[in-house]
C-alpha cells in the first residue's frame, strides 16, 4: 500500500501500489479534472509531484510528451508505488459561475401538493392528487413549499418554491459530485455498470442534494421537511443515476431509456430528506439524449403554441435540438464533444475566475479581452472560445478552411500575436494563454456537429435556414453568447441573424412550472408523445453535411 | 503539345487529388490513358500518392477532415476512370475486416479510416456500424483477412473491442490476425490493455500503422 496525500484538498488516502493518481484522486474525494477520462488525450488532469517523491511514480510509457516542467505529470497516466504528495493545480474552478435563471411562463399555481385543514380534527391533510401522504397538528395550509432541482452533469441547481403563489424563495447551486468519478455522460453510464458504480453515483448525488434541500430551507427559514414534492429536471442518464436505475441501455444503440419519465418516485426510495412521505416528480423524457430538461426547455419556452418555425437548442457536450414548426415538434441530438464547456481545448477551462468569456478586436488591431473576476487570464471558457474564433475569422486571421494565416494587411498588433508555424501555430493572448490550430480544429468538429444537426432537421420538416422566424439558445451559456459570434462562426446559419434569444437555464425554470401547476404535466407528457426524435448518425446525408459545416 | 513524360503524368494526378480538384483528376486520368501510362502505375504513383501526401498535411494540421474527404472525392473520381482499364489487379498490401463496435452507431471516424486504407492499397471489408464482436472474427477467418480494425466514439461501446481480441485468442486464429483499435475515447493504454496490435490516433496514421503491422 501507498499513501497519497492532496494538497491544497489536505486529504489523504492509502492506495495499491501501481493505482493512478486519477484512481487514488477519486477515493480520496478530490476532484481532478480529466474530461478525457484517462485516455491520456487531453493533458487536463496535470498534477505537480515534489521532486523527492518522484522516485515513488511511474509514469506510463504511453504518457504524452509533455513540456510543463520537471515534476508535472498527468495524473491518469502517473501510477503510484509509495508514500507521495500531490499538488493538484487545475483546481481553478473558484466563482464558477452557474447559469440559475431561466425564462418562462408564470404559471398560475396549481400544486400537485394540496394541503385541507380539518378544523373539528384540527390538523392538515397532506394530498398528492387523490393519495393522503400525511397529517400535520394545526393550520399548515400556508406552508406549502416545493423543490426544483436541475441536476447538470456538471452543476446542480436547486431552487425552493412557494407554491402558494409560484414564487421562487431560495436558490442554491454545486458541483455535481458525480463528476469526481466520471466527468462526461458516457462515462458515468460505464463507471455506473461497474459492480457497486451506480449506488456509488446515486449516494453522492443525493447527498450533495440533500445539503442544497437543507441550503435552501434554512436561508427561506423552513423546515425541510415541509417540502413534499420534488422535481427532478435533467438530462435522460442523470434522471436514471437520480432515481438510481442503471443507465447502461442509454449508452448502446438502440439508445432505449428505462425511464421514460412523468411519473412519481418515493423521495424516501431515494433516500432524499425531505418529507418522510415526500414524492419526486419525473419530467417527461424525450429519448436517450434528449432528456427531462429538454422537455422542461419546450415548456418554458412554450415552444408548442409558437406560430411558425422555431429552433431551440442547448448547446453542451450534446447539442440538443428541437425544430417547432406550427406546434409540431421534431427534436434531435448532436455529439458535439466538450470544446464549449471549455474542455478538449489546450487553454480551455469553464466559466471561473480567470476565463477570458469576451473577446473583440478593435479597429486597430488591439485586443479587446473580458475576463472573469478582471483578473489576469488563466484560460478561455466556451462564450470566450466562440468569441476568440469567430473574430479571427472575421479578421481573416483563421481561413475558410480553419487554418491560421496571415492575410495581407493585417494590422501589426494581431500579426504579432501569430506565433508558431504549421501544427505549431496559434494565436497568443499572453505568456500562458493562447489558441492553437488543434484548438481551431475541436470548434470546427464542435460547431459543424451543431449546424449539421440544424441542416437536417430543417430538410426533415422540408424547410430551409430561411424559414427560421426564431432561434432560442438555452442551457450553461446562459446569456453570455453573442448572436453574431455564433453566425460567424456559423454554429447557427446566417439566416439566424436577429432572430436569436437566450433563455438561460429552462431546464430549471421549465421544472418550476411543473412544480408549480401539476395540469402542465400531462400536457407535457401528450406532447413529449408526439415529438418525432431524428438519429442524425443514421441519415446517410449527415456525413456530407457536416463535412461542409466544419467551414466557417 | 508536347506530350507529358510518365513522370509527369503521375505528378499531375497526385497534385490534382491533393489539390482537391475532381475534374482535373479525371482529366488526368483520361489524358494518362491516352498516352498509355499504364493504369496500375497511375493508381499507385498517381492518385495513392496524392492521398498519401493529403494525409500528409492533414498531420501537419494543414489539412482537416473535409479536406481530406475531397481528396478522396477526387482520387475516387479518378479511380473510376483507370479501374476498367487495369489489366490484372495489383497485389494489395493486406485484406482488412474494418467496423463500429456493437452498440455504437457513430461512424463517421470509421469511414475516414477506411477511406485511408483504400487509398493506401488495402483490401477493405467494411462491415459498418453496431457491428457484434463474432461477425468481425467470422469475417477475418472467411476473407484470412490479416487485420481487424475497430472503432468507436463512446465509451459506453470500447470494451467489445477486448470481446473480439478474446474470441480471435478462443478461435485459435489471433496468430495470423492482427487488431487494430481507435476512436475518440479510445488510448494506446487501453490498445495495450485490451490485448490489441495496433492503435491511431487518426485517419492518416491509421494506414502507417496499418503498414507496418502487414510489413
Amino acid at each position: 500500500m501507498a499513501t497519497v496525500h492532496f494538497v491544497p484538498a489536505g486529504r489523504s488516502v492509502s492506495v495499491d501500489q501501481g493505482t493512478t493518481i486519477l484512481e487514488a484522486s477519486r477515493r480520496a474525494g478530490v476532484l481532478i479534472e480529466a474530461p478525457c477520462n484517462g485516455a491520456g488525450h487531453c493533458g487536463k488532469c496535470t498534477v505537480q509531484i515534489p521532486l523527492d517523491d518522484l522516485p515513488q511514480i511511474v509514469v506510463h510509457v504511453d504518457a504524452p510528451a509533455d513540456d510543463s516542467g520537471e515534476g508535472v505529470v498527468l495524473a491518469c497516466h502517473s501510477e503510484v508505488y509509495g508514500d507521495i504528495t500531490v499538488l493538484v493545480l487545475h483546481r481553478a474552478e473558484e466563482g464558477l459561475r452557474v447559469i440559475s435563471a431561466g425564462s418562462g411562463v408564470q404559471a398560475e399555481p396549481d400544486p400537485f401538493i394540496v394541503r385541507r385543514y380539518d378544523a373539528t380534527a384540527r390538523q392538515t391533510a397532506i394530498w398528492a392528487g387523490d393519495r393522503l401522504l400525511a397529517a400535520e397538528p394545526g393550520d399548515t395550509t400556508g406552508k406549502n413549499y416545493g423543490l426544483v432541482v436541475d441536476v447538470g452533469t456538471t452543476t446542480l441547481v436547486a431552487a425552493l418554491v412557494d407554491l402558494a403563489n409560484g414564487r421562487e424563495l431560495t436558490s442554491a447551486s454545486a458541483l455535481n459530485p458525480q463528476s469526481l468519478h466520471a466527468q462526461d455522460v458516457l462515462s458515468r453510464i460505464r463507471f455506473a455498470a461497474d459492480h457497486d458504480g451506480l449506488s456509488l453515483l446515486q449516494r453522492d448525488l443525493i447527498t450533495e442534494l440533500n445539503r442544497l434541500a437543507r441550503e435552501v430551507s434554512t436561508k427561506a427559514g423552513i423546515d425541510v421537511e415541509e417540502i413534499y414534492e420534488v422535481v427532478f429536471s435533467g438530462n435522460t442518464c442523470m434522471l436514471h443515476l437520480a432515481a438510481g436505475v442503471n443507465p447502461a441501455p442509454l449508452g448502446k444503440n438502440p439508445f432505449t431509456p428505462t425511464l421514460t419519465g412523468n411519473s412519481h418516485v418515493a423521495a424516501s426510495a431515494l433516500g432524499l430528506a425531505i418529507a418522510p412521505s415526500g414524492l419526486v416528480y419525473l419530467p417527461p423524457v424525450i429519448s436517450a439524449y434528449v432528456g427531462a430538461d429538454i422537455s422542461a426547455g419546450i415548456l418554458a419556452a412554450g415552444l408548442a403554441e409558437l406560430p411558425g418555425v422555431t429552433l431551440f437548442i442547448d448547446i453542451g457536450t450534446n447539442g440538443e435540438l428541437v425544430l417547432a414548426v406550427n406546434g409540431r415538434l421534431t427534436a434531435s441530438a448532436t455529439a458535439a464533444g466538450p470544446a464549449f464547456e471549455g474542455m478538449n481545448i489546450s487553454c480551455g477551462m469553464r466559466a471561473a475566475v480567470g476565463a477570458v468569456e469576451r473577446v473583440a478586436i478593435g479597429t486597430t488591431g488591439e485586443l479587446d479581452i473580458a475576463v472573469i473576476g478582471a483578473g489576469v487570464p488563466s484560460g478561455i471558457c466556451g462564450s470566450g472560445l466562440m468569441d476568440l474564433v469567430s473574430e479571427l475569422v472575421e479578421h481573416g486571421i483563421i481561413g475558410n478552411n480553419g487554418r491560421f494565416g496571415t492575410p495581407t494587411g493585417l494590422a501589426a498588433p494581431l500579426a504579432a500575436r501569430l506565433v508558431g508555424e504549421g501544427s505549431k501555430a496559434a494565436f497568443s493572448i499572453n505568456d500562458t494563454v493562447s489558441l492553437t490550430q488543434k484548438d481551431v480544429r475541436q470548434v470546427q468538429l464542435a460547431k459543424g456537429a451543431i449546424r449539421a444537426g440544424i441542416e437536417l432537421l430543417l430538410r426533415e420538416e422540408g424547410l430551409e435556414p430561411k424559414h427560421l422566424d426564431r432561434v432560442y439558445i438555452a442551457g450553461s451559456f446562459g446569456y453570455h453568447l453573442r448572436e453574431q459570434s455564433l453566425t460567424t462562426l456559423g454554429l447557427l446559419p446566417p439566416e439566424a441573424a436577429g432572430k436569436v434569444m437566450f433563455l438561460g437555464n429552462t431546464a430549471r425554470s421549465g421544472g418550476e412550472m411543473l412544480l408549480v401547476d401539476h395540469r402542465l404535466r400531462s400536457g407535457l407528457k401528450t406532447l413529449v408523445d408526439q415529438v418525432r426524435v431524428v438519429d442524425l448518425a443514421g441519415n446517410p446525408a449527415f456525413e456530407r453535411v457536416f463535412m461542409e459545416a466544419m467551414g466557417f | 503539345m508536347a506530350r507529358k513524360t510518365k513522370q509527369e503524368h503521375l505528378q499531375e494526378l497526385s497534385d490534382a487529388v491533393l489539390d482537391m480538384d475532381e475534374e482535373r483528376t479525371v482529366k488526368a486520368a483520361h489524358e494518362a490513358l491516352v498516352e498509355h501510362v499504364d493504369p496500375y502505375d497511375a493508381i499507385q504513383g498517381g492518385l495513392s500518392d496524392g492521398m498519401a501526401r493529403a494525409g500528409q498535411l492533414f498531420e501537419d494540421e494543414e489539412y482537416f477532415i473535409p479536406e481530406l474527404l475531397m481528396c478522396s472525392d477526387a482520387m475516387y473520381a479518378g479511380l473510376d476512370v483507370l479501374k476498367p482499364h487495369l489489366k490484372q489487379v495489383g497485389e494489395s498490401r493486406g485484406t482488412v475486416v474494418i467496423g463500429v463496435i456493437e452498440g455504437d452507431t457513430h461512424d463517421i471516424g470509421k469511414n475516414m479510416v477506411r477511406i485511408m486504407f483504400e487509398t493506401g492499397g488495402f483490401k477493405v471489408i467494411d462491415l459498418g456500424r453496431d457491428v457484434p464482436p463474432q461477425r468481425f472474427v467470422d469475417t477475418a477467418r472467411e476473407e484470412q483477412a490479416d487485420i481487424i480494425a475497430l472503432s468507436t466514439l463512446m465509451t459506453t461501446t470500447m470494451d467489445g473491442m477486448g470481446t473480439v481480441v478474446r474470441l480471435l485468442d478462443e478461435a485459435d486464429i489471433r496468430d495470423g490476425i492482427k487488431v487494430m483499435v481507435g476512436g475518440g475515447p479510445i488510448s494506446p493504454g487501453f490498445a495495450k490493455r485490451i490485448g490489441a496490435d495496433g492503435y491511431a490516433v487518426n485517419a492518416a496514421e491509421a494506414v502507417k500503422v496499418a503498414r507496418e503491422l502487414v510489413a
